[in-house]
């Protein structure tokens, strides 16, 4: 499913952080990924309060002089990646 | 060698339910052989400081300890990540709001069947009904939800129908569990094999339902591995990512590991979780290559699958050190395939199945 102006992702239901380690782990049924850089950027974000938009200006103002149609590509195809794994909801 | 990522913890082998293809052991371990609260308490805390992620509770049935509310909160504390694997039966709306008030991340409720008689009839108990409800209690809470389904030759013909029922439930994920066979099910294999062109079938309905559940549902499927070219790499390889504890404590590498004559396992009663792991004969015996045979010794796919399933190479040709029979390069495969050709197609009435198959037997209390 593509993400929208007016999405508001979240993680989903029984998905959950893991800070016991230096790496944040995000913890799901089966599994669990290690996140940095970029990615956890973006997750930490995805409180279910704000839009797609906002995330994306709030990661311009941290990401200051990228591009933000690269921006916006790179966080659509992530968070529609996790969406299909059942691991963001929007 | 690095520390594993999950635990299993078969808290108990009490169970209502009677499964012709229970994996469970087929001696099964007495109510009072098992482990008390504080014992497991102390094994999750151990285990959480080893790095392990995920905490499987299973069984038997977990319901059927009073503890449970009590286990589920210490492994939270630990910060391990909670799933519960279940049949629901028995659990009220009520317990089931304690156990995520304690901590429950994710529940795992199994499923016999679309069909409430021919459901009960593979349980050997009536308990569908029960399911329906729960699942629509479990949906009230925030925590994630995955239906099993375990399939074989008697419910394949209508895993369509059974995957739109599950549909329904509104799960986040559809387990779709081909029968393994060991212990029970090894005992009912010939009841149990799927045809291949049931197989075939099966691949399709999956390969369609995940393409209409895409972002909704995700649907886990694996291939039975009497089927397949290569066999599974079983447990991630023995004693590398995965623990499991009895009800009496012992650590093991797997489910079936118990049927492998001259395994001593190490009780977590007596000894840290860590430096079992670490150092156990029973653990370190299929570590490494050294034990391999040929052709595995010298085949590229011994470090992605480690020569296969250790119980199931003992349980078919004797030998736990052999290459997993499943295997296409394995001598021994001619067993499988002879197992395949004589296995029986018809799909039998339930009356039929009942009196000739081996219902699985719930263990005595003392």
């Amino acid at each position: 499913m593509a993400i929208t102006d007016t999405s508001k992702p979240i993680l989903a239901v029984g998905c959950r952080w893991n800070r016991e380690n230096e790496e944040p782990m995000l913890l799901f049924p089966e599994g669990a990924i290690k996140v940095q850089g970029t990615g956890l950027a973006i997750l930490e974000l995805c409180d279910g309060q704000r839009t797609f938009p906002q995330i994306l200006e709030e990661l311009q103002r941290l990401y200051f002089g990228a591009d933000p149609k690269r921006i916006r590509d790179d966080a659509s195809r992530f968070l529609e990646q996790l969406h299909e794994k059942r691991i963001v909801d929007f | 060698m690095s520390n594993p990522l999950a635990l299993i913890a078969e808290i108990t082998h009490r169970c209502p339910l009677h499964c012709v293809y229970c994996s469970n052991p087929l001696e099964l371990a007495a109510a009072a052989s098992e482990l008390k609260t504080e014992d497991w308490q102390r094994v999750f805390e151990q285990a959480a400081r080893m790095g392990v992620l995920h905490l499987h509770l299973t069984g038997g049935e977990p319901l059927a300890r009073a503890d449970l509310e009590e286990l589920v909160a210490s492994a939270r504390q630990a910060r391990l990540y909670t799933n519960l694997i279940t049949s629901g039966l028995g659990l009220s709306r009520e317990r089931l709001a304690r156990l995520v008030e304690c901590g429950l991340d994710h529940i795992q409720l199994s499923f016999q069947d679309s069909d409430q008689t021919r459901a009960d009839w593979i349980a050997g108990t009536k308990s569908h009904a029960h399911k329906l409800k729960l699942a629509s209690w479990i949906r009230e809470h925030r925590i994630a939800f995955t239906t099993n389904l375990v399939v074989h030759r008697q419910n394949l013909d209508h895993l369509e129908e059974t995957l739109r029922f599950l549909e329904t439930l509104r799960p986040d994920r559809i387990e779709i569990a081909h029968t393994q066979y060991y212990g029970w099910a090894l005992k009912n294999r010939s009841f149990l094999m799927p045809t291949p062109s049931q197989l075939e079938t099966a691949l399709q309905v999956v390969a369609a339902a995940e393409q209409r559940l895409k972002g909704k549902i995700r649907i886990d499927s694996v291939l039975p591995d009497y089927h397949a070219k290569y066999p599974k790499a079983c447990m991630g390889g023995w004693g590398r990512r995965l623990v499991l504890i009895n009800p009496a404590g012992e650590a093991l590498p797997c489910h079936a590991a118990g049927v492998i004559p001259g395994l001593v396992f190490e009780n977590v009663r007596d000894r840290p979780l860590q430096s079992i792991w670490n150092d156990s004969p029973a653990f370190e015996k299929f570590r490494g290559e050294s034990w391999m045979q040929e052709p595995c010794r010298t085949c590229e796919r011994r470090t992605e699958d480690f020569a296969g399933c250790r119980c199931q190479a003992f349980l078919l040709t004797g030998d736990a050190a052999a290459t997993d029979p499943v295997c296409s390069l394995a001598p021994s495969r001619g067993l499988i395939d002879q197992t395949l050709r004589e296995s029986p197609s018809n799909v039998v009435s339930a009356a039929a199945l009942a009196s000739d198959w081996t219902y699985r037997p719930n263990p005595t209390r003392t």
